[in-house]
């Protein structure tokens, strides 16, 4: 074990963590974070939702449905910060041409897409009683809407591609494009919306109770949680399904085949 | 030197097939105009009503029509091989392909940039709202066709194309169509346009400094 891991250092030039570039050596470990995310996002929603729902005091002005932020607000953190993520390895991937950097770019694809239609509909349930409307055309919504069309368009071209290789770089190469364009779009949404009609109400202008803000917290952390293991999940599933009948796999699979 | 002749070369061929084949920029103005005369049909022939909705119609019909020609910009010559040509010139991808770009620019974006005004008629739309419409969807079919290159290119070996562009393409182009919409509506509502007009330059310029070399790195990806 610490010749293998001799070798490895000397190989990727002494630093150990270019030896997890290799889905072989990162299949287990990513097993052993995928479980810890699993143990802390349940643990976490568990504190965020009790503290939310039954510890933070009713809203004064309205009422008992605010409390969708605690879903609300991580759900669209999560995805802004999901499709930097997913740009960043796409990056990684183009540049130094390691796989697994484009199959954790595809790994995070679904769970972003997810979180925008979450924000979305969990936005659309809170605006009707607040705003008296499913939808808005504010600049907040209408990008994150935008955000899910990206999203769509990169898991589309990733899977249009017989030549896996060709689809991981291509569907980099959008998620690039578009990480260039998000804040484009954001400011072009916002100035147009402040054209055409006044700026609508913003969610959070008033003050919170620091029970609301810690349960938010706990939530987003829940939230990151949830991301990287499904991530993870979805990575492992990936490298199974390209790996194939690798020896290194077939040995790492023991304890869950058969 | 040598550059300049195989810019030349690009972009002459280019406009040598679009003088010869008039079905490749006659269908995407014929689509252009159905487009925008089925909208009445759809929300009632008011002229105050159509006037509201006209300068959007008259926009998003002619960044849908120039859309459908950008398989044009590669897959024909993936066919027939001459796309290889085009890789293993020596002189960098990059300018080629915005050579080609500029031929589609200069044939689609006039054609289609000359009809909007005609087309602002079947929308009671005023003498200068039709002139800025016609300067900004001018402006924005290069824009479009910029940007749908990295996506055209990408797409030369992909399966489900043409619909695939479009998922890809359209949610990029809402910059151009917010500011270029919006200095026609500044015209109609007798306001001066020069801030929206100087944005959808910008983002012109931007476009034509970043996307040639997007769109070479994507064909040199598609094509490997």
């Amino acid at each position: 074990m610490a010749r293998t891991e001799q070798q490895s250092n000397e190989k990727y030039g002494g630093r150990w963590f270019w030896r997890y570039a290799s889905p072989a050596a990162f299949f287990p470990l990513a097993g052993r974070i995928e479980a810890l995310c699993w143990v802390l996002a349940i643990v976490l929603s568990a504190i965020g939702l009790y503290l939310g729902f039954f510890v933070a005091p009713t809203d004064a002005q309205q009422g008992e449905v605010y409390r969708v932020i605690f879903i609300h607000v991580p759900a669209a953190w999560m995805a802004m910060v999901i499709y930097l993520a997913m740009a960043f390895w796409s990056l990684l991937g183009l540049v130094l041409g390691t796989r697994l950097s484009f199959m954790m770019s595809h790994a995070l694809a679904p769970t972003g897409a997810i979180m925008a239609v979450i924000s979305l509909w969990t936005g659309a349930l809170w605006g009707r009683p607040t705003w008296g409307t499913y939808w808005v055309w504010d600049a907040r919504l209408t990008s994150t809407l935008i955000l899910f069309f990206l999203y769509v368009g990169y898991m589309a071209l990733a899977a249009s591609f017989d030549d896996k290789k060709k689809g991981d770089r291509a569907s980099a190469l959008i998620a690039l494009v578009g990480a260039i364009n998000v804040p484009i779009i954001y400011f072009s949404v916002k100035w147009w919306n402040t054209l055409h009609q006044g700026s609508s109400v913003r969610p959070g202008s008033s003050s919170m109770a620091t029970t609301m803000l810690t349960a938010m917290l706990i939530m987003t952390f829940a939230f990151w949680a949830y991301s990287i293991a499904a991530a993870m999940h979805r990575l492992r599933t990936g490298v199974i399904e390209r790996e194939g009948k690798a020896a290194w796999l077939r040995d790492a699979m023991k304890g869950w085949l058969r | 030197m040598s550059l300049r002749v195989a810019v030349g070369a690009v972009f002459r061929r280019e406009m040598q097939l679009f003088a010869r084949r008039k079905s490749d920029w006659a269908n995407p103005l014929m689509f252009f105009l159905i487009v925008c005369s089925l909208f009445p049909f759809a929300v009632g022939s008011e002229s105050e009503r159509l006037k509201l909705i006209g300068i959007g119609v008259i926009f998003v019909g002619a960044l849908l029509a120039a859309m459908l020609s950008l398989p044009r910009l590669f897959d024909e010559d993936a066919r027939d091989g001459s796309l290889e040509l085009l890789l293993t010139s020596p002189e960098p991808l990059a300018v080629l392909i915005l050579a080609r770009v500029a031929a589609l620019s200069l044939a689609l974006g006039v054609a289609l940039a000359v009809v909007s005004p005609v087309f602002a008629l079947f929308y009671a739309l005023p003498g200068d709202v039709a002139a800025m419409l016609a300067l900004t969807v001018a402006m924005a079919v290069p824009t479009l066709l910029l940007v749908g290159a990295i996506a055209a290119a990408l797409l030369v070996s992909a399966r489900g194309g043409a619909i695939l562009t479009a998922v890809l393409v359209l949610p990029l182009t809402i910059p151009t169509l917010i500011f270029g919409a919006g200095a026609a509506l500044r015209v109609l509502y007798g306001e001066s346009p020069a801030a929206e007009l100087a944005l959808q330059a910008a983002f012109m310029l931007l476009a034509l400094a970043l996307c040639p070399l997007a769109a070479a790195a994507a064909l040199k990806i598609s094509t490997d």
